[in-house]
């Protein structure tokens, strides 16, 4: 040490001052573009860590209820396949023509005579929220027929009971003089699928 | 003897009147210097916390590398379960919605009095869906809606007949009052006209002789039928 410096105590204090600015000046170095950084990077590494904790976690709880899934599944197939064995399926692109396929069976096994299948415009499903695309929809099919009271009645119980998915959409029977011809008009619904929809719905009444 | 003292007056006026014994001078640097060595030792410590952290997101990330295949299949089969899911839910709604009609045409056969004449059952083919938004006008622009927006529809059945008085058809209606078509008739008395069920359309002098020459009456009557409910 000089022998100024100790006379001169400020001397030394400046030069303290001046050292501790340039450690000073460091240490703000080193918190901004070191500590600073590696903050931000450690928060989204913590939290990147996190997602991937929880996605492995789920990943895991997925993996246990594999087989529940999978029976699941199997039970929900199942469960539809019992509607879906009901639904009316085109023969030769004419819904009316599977319907005859079905009906004519039933009408001749009660002595009925159907003269004829029309299809109807299809029937929207009213869902509680409808929604797009339309799974499923409505088909009517128009028949008439003629024959006793009890022989129509015969043939409507039997639909209902064959094919449990067939909904009577309208009925109409004017009484004729002869008791063994009445006339029936009888609208019998099916459910379809609903990519037919719009195409069927263009078509109107087709027979 | 006493020995003689050296005494350095190495303190400055200021600092003389300082009350703490260490000076400034020497606090400053080492405050300035703890400060650096603090701020090393923390990006230390970060640096170390960044490494373990990054090193546990590879393991992780590994073990789901090794795992995707697997919990693809998963993910695919539960996406299979909730398609088939919406279609059970449309199919079960629809199926909700089925009516049948059979056994009331079968126990009508059985309650029609013998001095009354049928002439026509109709349950009428529902009104044509509605699928304009609310309160739109049809035009080519209104773009309709995906389905119509309610869920119930309601049936009618409409009998039309002839009897010579008012007892046979009073003795039909209270026949279809019992509990034989309480499934699929609704009975609704003492409710504004337009509400009630049965409602006499009609009843009236029939214009064309009867059987004999006599003068019948002729009558209308609509029963509701219980609604087509389009819901789970």
């Amino acid at each position: 040490m000089k022998a100024d410096a100790f006379q001169d105590p400020s001397a030394l204090l400046k030069r303290a001052v001046f050292l501790s600015l340039a450690i000073g000046a460091v240490a703000v170095v080193l918190y901004m573009f070191c500590v600073e950084p590696s903050q931000t990077s450690l928060q989204k590494a913590k939290a990147e860590l996190v997602a991937l904790q929880d996605k492995r976690a789920q990943m895991v709880r997925d993996l246990k209820g594999a087989s529940q899934v999978k029976d699941r599944l199997d039970a929900v197939k199942a469960e539809r396949q019992v509607y879906l064995d009901g639904l009316l399926e085109p023969l030769l692109e004419s819904y009316a023509m599977r319907a005859k396929a079905l009906l004519d069976p039933l009408a001749d096994d009660v002595g009925l005579s159907v003269g004829d299948y029309a299809e109807l415009p299809v029937r929207r499903l009213p869902l509680p929220k409808p929604q797009s695309p339309q799974l499923y929809a409505r088909k009517p099919i128009r028949l008439t027929c003629t024959g006793s009271y009890p022989t129509i009645i015969s043939f409507l119980l039997r639909v209902e009971q064959k094919l449990p998915l067939v909904s009577l959409e309208a009925f109409s029977l004017n009484t004729q003089k002869d008791p063994d011809k009445q006339s029936a008009t009888i609208v019998l619904e099916w459910p379809v699928k609903g990519e037919n929809t719009a195409a069927a719905a263009k078509g109107g009444v087709k027979k | 003897m006493k020995a003689p003292n050296l005494h350095l007056n190495l303190l400055h006026a200021s600092e003389r009147q300082s009350s703490s014994p260490v000076r400034l001078r020497v606090m400053l640097p080492i405050f300035a210097l703890l400060a650096c060595l603090g701020c090393l030792v923390w990006w230390g410590v970060l640096a170390c916390q960044l490494i373990l952290v990054k090193s546990q997101s590879a393991s992780i990330q590994k073990d789901l590398a090794a795992k995707n295949a697997e919990h693809g299949d998963i993910l695919q089969q539960m996406g299979s379960a909730r398609n088939v899911q919406a279609e059970l839910d449309q199919l079960t709604m629809y199926a909700h919605g089925r009516r049948t009609y059979g056994g009331l045409f079968k126990n009508l056969a059985n309650v029609v009095p013998e001095e009354l004449q049928l002439l026509s059952m109709e349950i009428p083919e529902p009104a044509v869906q509605n699928l304009l938004p609310p309160g739109a006008k049809p035009g080519p622009k209104v773009k309709p809606l995906l389905g119509p927006t309610g869920t119930v529809e309601n049936v009618t059945l409409r009998i039309v007949g002839r009897a010579p008085n008012d007892k046979p058809v009073e003795a039909l209606m209270k026949s279809l009052e019992g509990g034989d078509f309480t499934n699929e008739l609704v009975i609704a008395k003492g409710v504004p006209p337009d509400q009630a069920s049965p409602r006499i359309r009609s009843f009236h002098q029939d214009t064309s002789p009867g059987s004999g020459g006599m003068r019948l009456l002729a009558f209308d009557i609509e029963y509701r039928c219980a609604e087509r409910r389009f819901e789970k």
